[in-house]
């Protein structure tokens, strides 16, 4: 009886040496049982998260999830896209119908606090503006005093705005809608003067005006609204995993590993970049997904660079430049932690 | 034990036994749910519990009456969402009843065209999404309506653009609610007036004119006070200042166009319950009062409209119960009511979700149960006396 329990310890033992020992992530097993990656994105935004008329997604958010199912389940396409509004985003993510949000949100300090979200990086660095109309004459947002402002209700660009005018004793007007595009479209009716959202966003929502040429975005920018992938609280493998991605990104355009030349870097010499594509390390395996799971991002969506050229940079309708989202190397503010 | 027994096969006493127990199974149900989301919601990191009402808004609300400033409490703005569902609510449902009694009454009418119109509308009106036609108020309200700079101007004293009716107002009230409240004196008396004019004509047969004495009593004695009180106070006009007018009071285009949908959209149905109603009105009895020569405004007024009432009225509170719940489509198109402040800017500034939407649910059920218990005490002053 004795050698038998001996026998079951010493067996016991031995496999937990083998296999290595991972924390309980019941989303990732989700993920791998289901073979998809469920992404929240935004209701309809080019340049970040967008389905064309065929129902194909593409954009700056869509490519990190893509990204994502890469690493997780070695196929970038294997994503399901749950469109979400401004006030849907949050029970959609805390009650588990999507896996991870990725849809242009500001990371702030009281939805980290209250709302059992966690952001796990930033992947644009978004700051807010106005658009307006060309023939009303504003260079400034100060000229935009007792005019009247169009916004989508419950954004951060909501609070920004009506606090930046209140700072400045300026009177403004501020109307609240439901979506985005309701804002928009009333704004274009010349409901109100101006049309609130970030730089980038505005850049994208521009293309849905009657008469693009007939406005005009200013320069200036009144808050700095950094947006990255967001988890719930709980699950902390899974949250690693959707960390690690994003830096994988970045730290792939910041090694020089591209879509094109991934394989020959295989062979590099560069011990972080050995680590980066499983070559070495087995870091893969630390998160509980396959070792080239960075190989197979790069591979199907390129790093970050080539992603942001493609879907908001000089490659698209977008055309914004690198700005704060080049690599801190070059002037900007992307970094990630080493792979060591 | 034989008592005990004999206790229990009492009917009554089984009855109240058995709703205790109802009761007390239907709050265990109700508790457990209750303790299971807020242990799920501490677990999942959501923050719960009733303090962020006092919490600051930092919300703009650009339409209300109730003084709101986003420096005020949370508390403060689900009130003036409260007050914006409310004014436009009454607003449509006077309005709706008015033009859904035209029409229906239109509806029966013997003229052919007349009657095709008014069946037209209703058609029309009722086989339409209300969301479509909130929207296509809003955006056909907007489109109508000229830019700020070119306003229409009525006076100098009123402007009508895209960013709505600005009116001047007086910076000095007093003289407006001492007319006020001669308007409410006047129109007592008014009342008073029109009992004693219907029990003399009942002795004596004599007619009074009440109609004209009424005019003047209740129409042009206030109408001298209010322009008293206009001409002792200073005005605040609206003025362009850049953008828009500011100064006076503006009547945001969200609220009209909601106003507008609302109040057309269930005059559409209300139309039906009055044609309904009055069609229940036997014909012997039009076909008497044609006989004793009464006038055809007079054979509604004092002979189907009576008589169709108990008929009409349930079912027209339901169309109110409607209007009031259908003023949430407001959300829609940015006008700060209940849901659109409170269910969507506080809700996602506070992310409160269970707590937020369980207060709107009891301020709609509030409403609701207002409205029913108005519309029955309506319904049991005026119900038919049969003999």
């Amino acid at each position: 009886m004795k050698i038998i329990g001996f026998a079951a310890l010493a067996v016991l033992i031995a496999g937990s040496a083998v296999a290595q020992q991972l924390a309980p992530s019941p989303t990732l097993d989700a993920v791998k049982a289901r073979g998809h990656i469920e992404c929240g994105v935004h209701l309809g935004l080019p340049g970040f998260s967008f389905a064309n008329d065929k129902g194909e997604w593409s954009g700056l958010d869509v490519d990190y999830c893509k990204a994502l199912a890469a690493a997780v389940l070695g196929d970038s396409t294997k994503v399901k896209y749950t469109p979400t509004s401004v006030q849907q985003r949050w029970p959609v993510l805390t009650s588990g119908q999507v896996d991870l949000l990725a849809r242009n949100t500001t990371i702030t300090f009281s939805r980290n606090a209250t709302l059992g979200v966690n952001f796990q990086g930033i992947n644009f660095y978004e700051g807010q503006t106005f658009v307006v109309r060309t023939k009303a004459k504003v260079a400034a947002v100060k000229d935009l005093a007792d005019g009247t402002i169009c916004v989508a209700a419950g954004s951060t660009e909501e609070k920004a705005a009506a606090d930046w005018f209140r700072e400045r004793n300026l009177k403004v007007t501020i109307i609240n809608f439901q979506k985005n595009d309701d804002a928009i479209s009333a704004y274009d009716q010349e409901r109100c003067d101006a049309y609130t959202a970030g730089v980038g966003a505005l850049a994208g929502q521009r293309i849905k005006f009657k008469d693009p040429a007939q406005h005009q975005i200013l320069t200036e920018v009144i808050s700095n609204d950094p947006q990255g992938p967001t988890t719930r609280w709980g699950d902390e493998r899974w949250q690693l995993v959707v960390r690690w991605v994003l830096n994988a990104q970045i730290a792939a355009e910041a090694l020089g590993v591209t879509s094109k030349n991934v394989d020959e870097m295989k062979k590099s010499t560069n011990a972080e970049v050995r680590r980066l594509l499983g070559v070495d390390g087995k870091f893969g395996d630390m998160m509980g997904i396959s070792n080239d799971w960075a190989y197979n991002l790069i591979k199907q969506v390129g790093n970050y660079g080539e992603s942001f050229e493609r879907t908001v940079g000089m490659g698209s309708v977008l055309k914004l430049k690198r700005g704060q989202n080049e690599l801190w190397t070059k002037g900007g503010l992307l970094f990630t932690p080493p792979f060591q | 034990m034989r008592g005990a027994l004999r206790f229990l096969r009492d009917g009554k006493v089984r009855d109240v036994l058995w709703q205790v127990a109802a009761t007390i199974g239907m709050i265990a149900v109700v508790a457990f749910f209750v303790r299971n989301a807020s242990e799920n919601m501490v677990k999942a990191g959501i923050a719960s519990g009733f303090s962020f009402l006092w919490r600051d808004s930092g919300i703009e609300v650009p339409f209300n009456i109730t003084g709101y400033k986003p420096s005020d409490s949370i508390l403060g703005l689900l009130w003036t969402g409260i007050v914006n569902t409310l004014l436009v609510s009454i607003a449509a449902i006077v309005v709706a009843t008015a033009i859904g009694f035209s029409v229906g009454l239109l509806r029966l009418s013997r003229n052919w065209l007349l009657s095709t119109l008014a069946g037209f509308y209703i058609e029309f009106v009722r086989n339409i999404p209300l969301l479509f036609f909130v929207l296509f108020w809003y955006f056909g309200v907007l489109a109508a309506l000229p830019t700020p700079r070119d306003s229409m101007s009525f006076l100098d004293v009123a402007f009508l653009n895209r960013r709505g009716l600005s009116v001047a107002m007086p910076n000095d009230v007093t003289g407006f609610r001492i007319a006020l409240l001669a308007t409410l004196i006047l129109i007592a008396i008014q009342i008073v007036l029109a009992r004693w004019a219907k029990a003399r004509q009942a002795r004596t047969g004599q007619a009074f004119p009440t109609w004209t004495a009424g005019f003047v009593i209740c129409g042009l004695l206030p109408l001298l006070a209010f322009v008293a009180a206009g001409m002792t106070t200073s005005w605040d006009l609206p003025v362009l200042r850049g953008f828009n007018y500011r100064g006076g009071f503006v009547l945001v285009p969200e609220f009209v166009a909601l106003f507008a949908a609302l109040s057309t959209y269930t005059a559409g149905f209300i139309a039906e319950v009055v044609r309904g109603g009055i069609l229940s009105v036997r014909r012997g009895q039009i076909d008497a009062a044609r006989a004793l020569g009464l006038s055809p405004g007079r054979i509604i007024r004092l002979v189907m409209i009576p008589q169709a009432m108990p008929v009409i009225i349930p079912p027209i509170t339901s169309q109110y119960l409607n209007l009031v719940k259908n003023s949430s489509f407001g959300a829609a198109i940015a006008y700060p009511e209940v849901v659109a402040v409170f269910m969507g800017s506080a809700l996602v500034s506070t992310g409160q979700a269970i707590e937020i939407i369980a207060i709107t649910l009891a301020i709609y059920l509030v409403l609701s149960l207002a409205v029913s218990a108005f519309m029955n005490w309506y319904n049991s002053r005026h119900r038919l006396v049969t003999r």
